[in-house]
This record gives C-alpha cells, structure tokens and sequence, in this order.
C-alpha cells in the first residue's frame, strides 16, 4: 500500500530528490479524501525508509500529503523556478548574462552564513545581496513558515540578484520561530532571513 | 548633474571620490564587504550597502551585487575608482545596459586600450612612439624567441591584460627567455585569466613619466601636465612627484602633445594617464593608457589646482570641459609619498594590523588621503595602502624638505603593524633623488647599496 502510494507519486513526478537535499513524498488528491485515512497513509509511508523523516505536512480537503527525509545524497541546484523572472529572462542567453549568472552561483555557494546570537536562536543569512522571495512562485505556498522544522541543507527562500534566482539554504536544523524579511523584500548580504531555534545536541 | 552616485571601491580612494561627490551636492552610496563594515567611507557617505564577504571576488568584484546596489539605492552613476572593476569594459556595459553611467571612457575604448598588445597598435597608427617588439600579442615561446632575436636584450615580456605592475619579468639574456616566458605566462593566466604576452625592448635606466589627459563628449582634450613616477620597487610605484624635474620644455611639450594626439585617435572619454618610459638619451615611448584615476592623480590636482574627480563626473554628466589648454597653468611642486602597511625589513610583506593610533601630519600645503583611524582594523584582505601622504611647496628643494617634515610626524601604530614611512624618507634623502636624477631602478640599487 504505501509502496503503490510512493510508486504512484514517483509515476506523477512528485517523489523526487531535491536540490536541497531532501526526499520528499507527496501526493496530491482524490478530492474526497478521508482524514482518517490520509493519516493512516503518511504513517505508513513514513515508516517506509529506515531513517525518521525530517518533515511532515499533511493538508485536509486540498489534500496534500507531504513528507520529507533527509537525504544523504546532496546534489547541486542546477535552476530554480522562480518569480519575477518576466520576459527579460530570454535575455539570459547571452554570454555575459550567463557569467553574471555563474558569479552569482559561486557567490551564493560561497557563503552559507549562519549568525548566532546570545538568545540560543540561530540566524539563516543572506549568502548575498538581493530579492528576498518566501515561494517558488508568487500565490504558492512558503518554503518555509513559523512553525516549521528544518534541516541543514533545506531551501528556505530565494534570492533574485541581477534576475538570477539562487536558492537560500538553512545550514541549521531546528523549528522556524520567525520570518525577518517579508516576501520580495531587499536584503544585503549576511543580513539575518529567519530565526531558527536549533534543536539536538543543546 | 547626478543625483546620487555609488562609489564602487573602498579605502582612500572611495572616501576621497565621496568628497568630492558631497562638495557638488551629490547624493553618494558607498558599497562594502564584511571587512569594511565600518570603513571611512561607509561612515562618510550618505547610504551603504552591503554587497559581499571580504573576498574582492565575491563584493567590490562581484558585478552583480554591485549593480543591485545600484539599482536599489537609485544611483544614477557608479564610481569605480581605481583597480577592481574601473577598466573592466563588461562592467561599463552592464552599467550602460541598465542605464546607469560609468564614469569612465566607453566600454569599447576601455576593451581597446586595456588590451596591451592592441593598444600599442593603435597608438603606433596614432603617431605615438612605441617601442620595438611584437606586432600584438606571441602566438607562443617560438615566435617571442623570433622577435627577441630581432630586437634583442634586454626585453620585457607584459601580459596583454596586465596593469599595475603585474604580469611583467624583464629578460636579459637569450638562455632566460623561455623560463621568464613560462612563469609570466602562466602569472598572467592565474591573475588575469590571460596568458597571451608581447614583447618589446627593454629600456635601461629609463624614468617613467606619465601624463594626465582629460576628454569631454564633445571632442576637447587638455593634459594636466606630467608626473614623475619612477621611484618604483617592483614595478609598484612608491613615490611621485609633479612636474617631473630635470626634464626639458621640449621634451615636455612632445610628451603631452602626443598623449592628448593618442586620447583623441581612440575617442577617449573622461580622465586618461598616458604611461611613457623615456630613455636617458631622451628618447621617449608609450608603455600604456589607463582608463582610469591613477593612485597619484593628487600630485596633478596640487599643481593644476584642478580635482580630477569633479572634472570626472562633470564629464560624464556630458559637460563640456571648463577650461582650455591654455588655461591650464602648473604652478610650483608637488610630491606623493605612498605609506604602505608592510614592513621593509621582511621584503615589504604586507604587516596589517589593529591601528592603535593614527596621527596624519598637518600643517601648510599637505594633505593626506586615507581612510585609516584609531581603531581601523588593517586587515589582510586588499592592498597595503594606508595613506597618500602629498605636499606642494613653490619649488623642488621645498617640497622635499615638506615631505621629509610630514612623515617625520606622521604617527602609526598598531599591534603588528609596519609601515614604509621610515623607507620612504630614506629614499626621499638619497643623493640621487635630491638631485632629481633617479630612475626606475633606483629603489633597487639603494637595497643593494644598504645590503653592503
């Protein structure tokens, strides 16, 4: 049952292994679905692999079903679908957009920053200067709100630089205790994105 | 006029583009890396902006951050002093296609002249004189032993993207050649991203004087006169003085008129420095253009009494230039003495360090540029330079004796800091300065001299 689930989302695309590091398992619909029985399913598709998962999202009558396992293969984030990327981005194509572009990767990869403050909260930083964007797309839902969990490695917003979208990442696992920036806000590098309370080891 | 200009540089030379933006009523943005957090420059200027972690690569390098800084903070021109992105033809077209203005010359003329091996061509077609050597750039080690066979030794090999010193090695006798050929090479791939090299002849005992061109849009070009820069240690210049003594009015005269023929054949727009090498026989040949403010353009600004910086920005807001030739009038002399942070008994290693106190000297005709205070952190992430320490007197003798006076109470002191000053008024003493009959190798004869 839960195989037929994640063999069915990985049919629909939907299991894939992100960009971020992360396996994720969703399903999406009938319309009809039964509370009761969503939560029968992600219990027994969380017990699928070995390792706890790192996240669950459960909605009701949108029904979504997502869950999240840290995954031990980290690959590079090639592209990111993006907001705000309007019909200039045909522009892109251009060696020198494309060397902006490269920089700008580099950039980001470079500088993972994490600032520390003395209330036991961790700060995700801008890894550069940018636009601060929450979703994959204006209107869809967040990367991530308060609340949630986190883990090292896991996408956390993106940042538009020159039209190049490059992916925000949290080095830090804990629970999301606040958003600094709001949706499109500016941001200089290292200036502090979320809050993070960490969690283990403390 | 702008409204507000970004000034995509640091250290002295961002707080001293700043200053000038704020005697024209100019708004200024300055851009800064983790490092320079609390810069001169960053407390002076009316915004910052936070582009980058210390490496130069990843901020005051790193276009796309510095646009956005830009564009943010509504600049309508960027500044880029001098080094990092100030000859960069793709950064003065990436200011162009998001109509931002780059204060300098046109990106095309930048690309021209910035390439070495082009640049001597077009200046050759220009009439100016061009030393013996490749006709561009070696097509590899084979063809630059053909060309040293036709113009001997001692050659200099360049990097065709070089500047400020970097990217040369001098080759004085055949068996050397293909070693210095290898290690240029492949100094100019790791630093410039380009290996291709020229040769010309090697000048010995040769001054380097320069001369300062300034283009407006609308056709004019006047020179500033000259500047002496051939107290160098390495190909980095140490000191600089303006005009450049013991040199005849005729000699002057051929040397300014060819650097304004030049500028105008390219169509250069804005401040240019024309680089001679002249030969003790009084022979004279163009080394490069500068595309951009030089270090030393204050020893200009004393003599002439005209900011660079503001012509620059008048300029490029489209102006015509206020003045003519004729109008232009040296007066007296003017010397700049470059104190480093390094220390001259470790072969001039950089020696930064926590600046516990910083007392610039003051008095009559000096001004130092710096960004440095009690308290600024020298770190080791960029160039040593701490301050430009620069007099004007009435005449030669005075201005020495001026500049001896100003480093002699200037007082720097930080834990592990060192500094050239003590070097500097050593060098300034030496009989053959005094006398005005230096040339390029002299810094290195006097450590030779000191090593007996």
């Amino acid at each position: 049952m839960t195989t037929d689930l994640r063999d069915e989302a990985a049919k629909n695309g939907v299991v894939r292994r992100h960009a971020t590091g992360v396996m994720r398992a969703a399903v999406a619909g009938p319309e009809t679905a039964d509370l009761a029985a969503m939560c029968h399913h992600v219990a027994d598709l969380a017990r699928t692999r070995p390792e706890p998962p790192s996240r669950i999202r459960l909605e009701h009558l949108g029904t979504a079903l997502e869950i999240e396992w840290p995954s031990p293969v980290l690959e590079t984030s090639a592209s990111v679908s993006v907001p705000g990327v309007g019909p200039n981005a045909a522009e892109s194509s251009s060696p020198r957009t494309d060397s902006l572009a490269a920089n700008a990767a580099d950039a980001a990869a470079a500088a993972g920053a994490a600032g520390a403050a003395d209330d036991g909260l961790q700060r995700v930083c801008a890894p550069m200067i940018g636009t601060f964007y929450h979703s994959p797309e204006p209107g869809a839902p967040p990367f991530v709100a308060v609340g949630d969990s986190v883990v090292p490695g896991q996408r956390i917003g993106i940042l538009e630089v020159m039209k190049m979208m490059s992916p925000v990442e949290t080095q830090i696992a804990g629970i999301v205790r606040e958003v600094l920036v709001p949706d499109g806000g500016a941001v200089e590098f290292q200036q502090p994105l979320i809050v993070v309370e960490p969690v283990g080891g403390r | 006029m702008f409204g507000t200009v970004l000034i995509a540089n640091r250290g002295e030379i961002a707080l001293r583009v700043a200053r000038t933006c704020r005697e024209l009523g100019i708004r200024t943005v300055a851009v800064h890396s983790t490092a320079d957090r609390e810069s001169a420059v960053v407390r002076f200027a009316d915004e910052s902006v936070h582009i980058g972690p210390p490496s130069a690569k990843a901020s005051y390098l790193h276009m796309p951050s510095v646009m956005e800084a830009a564009l943010r903070t509504g600049a309508d021109a960027i500044h880029p002093g001098y080094g990092f992105l100030s000859e960069d033809p793709d950064f003065a077209e990436v200011c162009e296609a998001h109509g931002i203005t780059f204060i300098g010359p046109p990106p095309h003329v930048i690309e021209k002249l910035g390439d070495k091996a082009l640049a001597r061509a077009l200046m050759a077609e220009a009439g100016l004189p061009v030393l013996p050597g490749s006709v561009g750039a070696v097509t590899g080690l084979a063809e630059a032993r053909k060309v040293a066979d036709e113009i001997g030794y001692p050659l200099i090999l360049k990097a065709v993207a070089g500047g400020g010193g970097r990217g040369i090695a001098v080759v004085r006798a055949g068996d050397q050649l293909t070693q210095a050929f290898r290690q240029t090479s492949a100094h100019a791939r790791a630093v410039f991203g380009d290996d291709r090299l020229y040769v010309e002849r090697f000048v010995e005992d040769a001054r380097h004087i320069e001369v300062q061109v300034l283009c407006d849009r609308h056709g004019a070009a006047v020179h500033l006169g000259e500047r002496d820069c051939s107290v160098q240690r390495r190909y980095q210049k140490l000191i600089e003085e303006a005009p450049a003594p013991n040199l005849p009015d005729t000699l002057r005269r051929q040397m300014c008129d060819a650097a304004v023929r030049g500028a105008l054949a390219v169509g250069y727009v804005g401040a240019a420095t024309f680089e001679f090498v002249l030969a003790p026989d009084g022979s004279f040949h163009l080394m490069e253009v500068n595309c951009r403010l030089q270090v030393e353009h204050p020893v200009t600004e004393m003599t002439t009494g005209i900011d660079l910086v503001r012509e620059q920005l008048l300029i490029a807001a489209g102006l015509p230039l206020g003045f003519r030739q004729e109008d232009v009038t040296p007066r007296g002399w003017a010397i700049e003495s470059r104190v480093n942070a390094e220390d001259p008994d470790q072969d001039f290693a950089p020696a930064p360090g926590l600046l516990t106190e910083f007392v610039p000297p003051g008095g009559p005709f000096v001004r130092v540029d710096s960004h440095a205070y009690p308290g600024w952190l020298v770190g080791p992430d960029y160039d040593s330079l701490l301050a430009k320490t620069v007099v004007w007197a009435p005449d030669r003798d005075q201005a020495l004796a001026r500049m001896d006076r100003a480093l002699g109470e200037f007082r720097v002191e930080g834990r592990g800091l060192r500094t050239t000053i003590g070097f500097l008024r050593e060098l300034l003493a030496h009989p053959a300065h005094r006398a005005g009959r230096h040339t390029t190798g002299f810094v290195a004869g006097m450590a030779a001299e000191r090593a007996k």
